[in-house]
């Protein structure tokens, strides 16, 4: 018997437990709250069946609306992004175009501007009233107002697009970055020009990290609410999230809210069923063991109409909101505009060293996004393994990938109270520790991280570690010597993708947040609601300062020369 | 080594009882005998609303020098998340704040009649503007400690002080058309607030115009800060605190007190029933309503409850002015309805 068993151990294969363990955390961290929402939108205080809060939700017109201007809002947006991260992320990815740690520096910086900060600065540039481009507009052109008004659905689009476009642009380039050249040589010879070749071989190649992309950056759309809170309501029209903080007005409607929210996980459901249909029985394995080489592709004149397209961009999401920004920052009093008397640094000066809590928040704001972002990846990775290895059935892969996604549309505000809920109390009493913000943005970004993965993992063919095991390796060699090394880069993408976005999350940390654990984010919600735009751009700017600094630091320590081209993985 | 540090324990304590001494003189009997109760709980939270951070921050490290081993920690958020965070506490029975002070006096009858406040009648009540004793609870479950206006504002470079609104129906005037900010009922408590006395004093019909006037509606009161400074609206029903701060930095921003009255309100504070350190809760409301935290709360444009503390230049006191305000009922009951004609009349 006991021979028996150890033969059974010695040839089991350990990972399982790991994956195991990678289920369970998944349970805990969005199970416990999605379970929440969806009982919370059917059951009434008292514990009873109802439909009521659906009735409530959906029995007005004016609900409605804000459904639909939520969908153009979300796939507009997300349409934009395409044309906006695409044609960078080709360009830094596979061309010979100029200028391009410019352009890179600018898409990072777009990415840590919070959307919200962004959306104030386009306040300021396209208003229809005092915008600066429209000031601009009647003085060179000589009419009585300008074309632009931000407070409309182009208008809030247009910035929703700014700020979610690097998603796409991260995802397609670290696909790019996969692929050799050999395949577009292919084309090339068979009389293809390099447009065709791109069109048919390079993008159908990325199609997965592509409509990863799309999907992510659609949904970031429909669950953002600082930007239209912003833009929307001047605007007068409403979309989701707008409503959906109507109905936490106090008395909270819980069940209204959740019913409300309904919507946003059928819709997450059916992206999931269509990205199936797209991606399925077509293989998309760009990294082989047998090389490969990379050749950045030559533009000749086509590069300096190409960096146009690039610096354009970068334009209207970064160099234009900052240039307001910073005249915000360095601004006595902003009100008065540019002038030299105006200037100062003493909002600075004293977000920076007088104000401890600045201080303190700008130290907890990265170490817990690089907490987050590492707790978010590992478990990610191990699930994209999972059911992407099919250590699994397909079915539960389904589902697990369902899950992991789900986190992204579940209302920021909606998944901070089922963490208040769950972890107030023994035997997890993380209230009042940096633990449940940690794992709050783990949990937030955790579908980004897991995106970015899945992505990653289907561009690997398999039998580069059905190599090692032929030779006797176990599953942890072949991820630790295989699998890692040519993920790194990739990796190196998704932990940006996630450490960002978990530096500027607000909705959860406003929620967890105490004494001990202030972060950058609520004190920047803080500024805007007392409005005191010096001190917010000051913040602001400290925060893309920081974060832009710190992630060059982090690409120079790795050793790797990420701009250019890939030497061996 | 030993003898040491005993002596050095000895010189600290003598130092400390030297330093405390004077303020120990000072101390009434009852301040002392909460300050001595208030010692053996350490520390304490204080979940608020009023306030910005930085006040907040100013006003709890006055108390820890005044009351040195009593250390004040504080939670600062909006009204909604403030009374949210504190209904999750009391339903996972995990007691934090020992105070509660929120912007939205509804709150408090809530809380009060869910039985969850502790009575406590300050001493220091005294000392309260007398305009403002009628808004504590009879009964002292809550007291005012904080009070704001909303007032008619302008932007002074494009609005000369002359041509400026001067009462709440000015908004109305056409000249004004596209040029008018205000917040909404629904994203501020401050908003609905004036939305029930604006409908109390002129109808609805107030708002049926001023839509015709097409305002720029935006979320808290302090949006119209914002607006103004960019020059994007010249005039505003806006907060006198957000807007005065940003005057001080030298933003081209006026007040104008409404010949109509100017919109009181008032933040009260409770002490919950389950604080987890119930005198250093009690000291800190007294303190709250004692001169010094007056002084400090000054400074940021709040509106002072404690009398014979003036306010600073380019605001009055609130003895000058015309006060309105809607009675806690017509609050209660009007903030709903008007939410929700505000969303008919104006389609947000």
């Amino acid at each position: 018997m006991r021979g028996d068993f150890a033969q059974w151990w010695r040839h089991r294969d350990k990972s399982f437990w790991v994956w195991l363990l990678a289920v369970a955390v998944l349970l805990v961290l969005v199970i416990n709250p999605l379970l929440r929402l969806v009982l919370a939108s059917f059951q009434q205080p008292n514990g009873t069946f109802t439909l009521a809060y659906y009735a409530a939700a959906y029995g007005r017109v004016r609900h409605l609306d804000a459904l639909i201007n939520s969908l153009v809002l979300g796939a507009s947006a997300a349409t934009l992004c395409l044309a906006f991260g695409l044609p960078l992320a080709w360009a830094l990815s596979r061309t010979d175009m100029p200028g391009k740690g410019l352009v890179w520096v600018s898409i990072l910086g777009t990415f840590i501007i919070p959307p919200y900060l962004g959306a104030v600065g386009w306040m300021l540039l396209a208003g229809p009233n005092a915008g600066w481009l429209n000031r601009a507009f009647v003085a060179l052109a000589g009419t009585d107002a300008g074309p632009f008004n931000i407070y409309s659905m182009p208008g809030l689009v247009l910035v929703t697009a700014c700020y979610s476009f690097p998603y796409v642009f991260v995802f397609a380039k670290s696909a790019l970055d996969l692929l050799s050249s050999e395949m577009e040589d292919a084309a090339n010879i068979l009389g293809a020009g390099t447009l065709r070749t791109t069109l048919s071989i390079t993008l159908p190649l990325v199609l997965p990290a592509i409509v990863a992309a799309f999907i992510l950056v659609f949904l970031e759309a429909i669950a953002l609410f600082g930007t239209p809170a912003l833009l929307a309501l001047p605007g007068r029209f409403h979309v989701v999230t707008t409503q959906l903080w109507q109905f936490f007005e106090h008395p909270p409607r819980v069940g209204v809210a959740a019913a409300f929210a309904m919507p946003l996980l059928c819709i997450t459901v059916l992206l999931f069923w269509v990205q199936h249909r797209i991606t399925r029985r077509k293989g998309y394995v760009a990294l082989t063991g047998k090389g490969g080489e990379r050749r950045p592709v030559r533009l000749g004149r086509w590069k300096w109409p190409l960096l146009g397209y690039c610096l354009a961009v970068c334009m209207l999401s970064f160099f234009l909101p900052m240039v307001v920004i910073c005249q915000a920052a360095f601004a006595k009093a902003w009100g008065r505009g540019f002038s030299l008397d105006n200037l100062t640094l003493r909002n600075l000066h004293f977000t920076l060293f007088e104000n401890s809590l600045t201080r303190n928040a700008t130290l907890h704001t990265f170490l817990y996004g690089g907490a987050a972002a590492v707790i978010a990846l590992a478990l990610a990775l191990c699930l994209a393994y999972v059911v992407h290895r099919q250590l699994v059935s397909r079915r539960l892969g389904d589902v697990l990938s369902f899950v992991t996604m789900a986190p992204f549309v579940i209302p920021g505000i909606v998944l901070a109270i089922g963490f208040y809920a769950a972890y107030t109390q023994p035997p997890l009493a993380l209230y009042g520790t940096a633990w449940i913000l940690i794992l709050a943005f783990a949990t937030r970004f955790l579908p980004i991280a897991y995106a970015n993965s899945a992505a990653a993992i289907r561009s690997i063919n398999p039998e580069l570690e059905d190599a090692v095991r032929i030779l006797g390796g176990t599953r942890f060699t072949a991820i630790r010597h295989v699998v890692a090394p040519l993920l790194k880069r990739s990796l190196a993408g998704a932990f940006i993708v996630v450490f960002i976005p978990a530096t500027r999350e607000l909705s959860a940390a406003i929620f967890l947040y105490s004494t001990n654990t202030q972060v950058l984010s609520v004190l920047l919600f803080d500024k805007s609601d007392e409005g005191n735009f010096e001190m917010l751009a000051s913040i602001g700017l400290i925060l893309v300062f920081i974060t832009v600094v710190l992630i060059l630091a982090g690409f120079r320590l790795m050793g790797r020369d990420f701009m250019l081209r890939r030497t061996a993985a | 080594m030993s003898w040491l540090r005993s002596h050095i324990g000895l010189a600290c304590a003598f130092l400390a009882a030297a330093a405390a001494g004077p303020l120990h003189a000072q101390m009434q009997a009852w301040e002392k005998a909460l300050y001595e109760a208030a010692k053996s709980e350490k520390e304490f939270t204080v979940y608020t609303a009023h306030y910005t951070t930085e006040t907040a921050a100013n006003l709890c490290s006055a108390f820890d020098k005044k009351y040195p081993g009593v250390q004040c920690k504080f939670v600062r958020t909006t009204a909604q998340v403030a009374m949210q965070r504190f209904q999750q506490d009391l339903k996972a029975n995990v007691a934090v704040a020992s105070v509660f002070s929120s912007t939205d006096v509804g709150h408090f009858p809530e809380l009060k009649k869910q039985g969850v406040l502790m009575a406590y009648r300050p001493r220091n009540l005294d000392n309260m503007v007398d305009s403002l004793k009628q808004y504590n609870d009879k009964d002292g479950y809550y007291h005012v400690t904080s009070a704001g206006l909303v007032l008619l504002s302008y932007n002074n470079s494009v609005v000369a002080e002359k041509d400026a609104p001067k009462k709440w129906t000015d908004l109305l005037d056409p000249r004004w058309k596209g040029k008018v900010s205000i917040g909404h009922p629904g994203f501020s408590g401050y908003v609905g607030t004036w939305v029930v006395e604006m409908r109390k004093l002129y109808g609805w019909d107030y708002f049926e115009r001023l839509e015709k006037n097409s305002p720029q509606i935006g979320r808290s009161v302090n949006d119209t800060v914002t607006m103004l400074n960019a020059k994007e609206r010249w005039v505003a029903a806006g907060p006198d605190a957000g807007t005065l701060l940003s005057r001080d930095k030298g933003n081209p921003l006026s007040v104008s007190y409404p010949e109509d009255g100017a919109l009181l309100m008032v933040s009260p504070t409770g002490i919950p029933k389950n604080a987890p350190a119930p005198n250093a809760a009690k000291l800190f409301v007294e303190f709250l309503l004692d001169r010094e935290a007056a002084e400090i709360q000054v400074k940021d444009r709040s509106q002072v409850v404690v009398k014979g503390v003036r306010p600073l230049l380019g605001a009055k006191a609130m003895d000058e002015i015309k006060l309105i305000r809607p009675t806690e009922e017509e609050i209660e009951t009007g903030i709903p309805e008007v939410k929700e004609k505000f969303r008919d009349t104006f389609g947000i």
